[in-house]
């Protein structure tokens, strides 16, 4: 996406941990900006998986 | 338990979802972060605007000899509960030893039970649950002990003895040795703060990543929730670590809306939550009659037992409540339930009760939903909060 030619460059969000609080987040912030590049990282290989 | 897959959050909300991706290091200055691909061993530096830090937590190990052993468990994720069950599936462990007596603990006595296992609990406390009430807890280790749990009080644990093939065969306390094939360790968790605060985030007295009703850090751009990161009580009007997956979600919600340019806040927690043991419910919201008095409240409390629906109906059985009060007002501070039928959900009124300060005069004239499938004509909360309401003119 970055240096795209011309493009206004897209706002980034990054989210560190993918189990409860982390996917809540990066749902929520694309629904709120659809135009937001949103990418989450997780250390294990499971994402969703709080209880 | 796996409610999304990294490929639905992609084709559904065209999130990108890196997996076995560990973040080592924040750069606030740079804005930007270090990641390392777990399975192919690269560092990778990613430019960001915002950044939302969900760290989580991690059980916490007692460090003593031999607790590095291959058949000593913590349970924490969904990894942890497929490495204990597929250990089990295995080795068909007999004895297990539990340490602690939180609700991990509480909830997996019955999973060991099920499989047959002698399930023995280590607890420093006398009681389980001990951040519950007493009169709570004992009815919990009545509940363990007749579904042949030994519950072990005042051990202090010394170390595990170890086979040739790496595996715990004996537990010693200071005061006895305990043959077992299998351990569970489950006294507590703590947040993964380190590297939010190796980067400059704040954190608060509890240890936890310092955040505001926004959920903003210290630092610009950069916002937090879970169970890394602390959350404001509502009763005792003080920041608190409460690690639990529905505050995670709701401060999750408000951390990426504000971070996509909303304006949320998250005001705050009174302190619900609920569990199971075997047959017994057990529920609980607010402050409890010692965490109250720390905080400087002029406590009361009041204790009744009620059925939990209308006696003649089939299914009715036992409430057990105790309600927590401030003396002069009367305001509800906490409550605590227990039963084998209607206790998960009932507490959810008494939640409502905390949010909106009342006291348990107005508790009592609460208009429920009766019919005698479903409750009493004076609900187990109604007499309750009656009988605390007569306390405070006495």
């Amino acid at each position: 996406m970055e240096g795209h030619g011309g493009m206004a460059k897209k706002e980034k969000l990054l989210i560190i941990g993918g189990s409860a609080a982390g996917p809540s987040a990066a749902a929520r912030a694309k629904r709120i900006n659809p135009d937001l590049e949103v990418l989450m990282f997780e250390k294990g290989p499971f994402v969703s998986y709080g209880s | 338990m796996v409610v999304r897959t990294p490929q639905q959050f992609k084709e559904m909300r065209d999130i990108d979802v890196k997996t076995e991706h560990r973040v080592t290091k924040i750069d606030p200055k740079q804005k930007r972060i270090e990641v390392l691909n777990l399975s192919q061993s690269e560092t990778q530096s990613i430019a960001y605007d915002k950044l939302i830090i969900a760290t989580g937590a991690r059980s916490r190990r007692l460090n003593l000899p031999g607790s590095n052993a291959k058949n000593i468990f913590t349970l924490k994720d969904l990894q942890d509960g497929i490495r204990i069950k597929n250990y089990i599936d295995e080795k068909r462990p007999k004895q297990v030893a539990i340490l602690g007596g939180g609700f991990i603990t509480l909830e997996m006595c019955e999973a060991f039970r099920l499989r047959n296992m002698e399930t023995h609990v280590f607890c420093r406390r006398d009681l389980p649950a001990g951040n519950l009430e007493r009169e709570i807890s004992e009815k919990i280790l009545k509940e363990l002990q007749e579904n042949g749990v030994y519950f072990l009080t005042q051990h202090e644990p010394a170390g595990f003895k170890t086979n040739s093939k790496g595996e715990v065969t004996t537990f010693e306390t200071h005061k006895a040795s305990y043959q077992v094939d299998m351990v569970l360790m489950a006294v507590g968790v703590i947040p993964n703060v380190e590297m939010a605060k190796e980067a400059g985030v704040e954190l608060g007295k509890t240890g936890a990543i310092k955040t505001d009703f926004t959920q903003m850090t210290n630092l610009a751009n950069i916002y937090t929730a879970g169970d890394c990161c602390e959350v404001f009580n509502l009763v005792s009007q003080d920041w608190i670590h409460t690690p639990l997956g529905d505050i995670a979600n709701k401060q999750g919600r408000v951390a990426g809306e504000n971070a996509a340019g909303g304006k949320a806040s998250f005001p705050g927690v009174v302190g619900s939550a609920a569990f199971k043991v075997f047959e017994l419910e057990v529920a609980f919201t607010g402050l409890g009659t010692q965490v109250a008095r720390q905080y400087g409240f002029d406590v009361d409390s009041q204790i009744i037992e009620a059925e939990s629906k209308v006696g003649y109906m089939p299914g009715s059985k036992r409430i057990f409540i105790k309600l927590i009060f401030e003396k002069r007002s009367g305001r509800l501070l906490g409550a605590q339930m227990t039963g084998k039928e209607g206790v998960a959900r009932r507490i959810n009124a008494l939640a409502v009760a905390l949010h909106q300060k009342m006291s348990v005069e107005e508790i009592a004239r609460l208009d429920f939903a009766y019919a005698p499938p479903f409750s009493a004509p004076f609900d187990p909360i109604l007499i309750a909060a009656e009988q605390a309401g007569k306390k405070l003119h006495s």
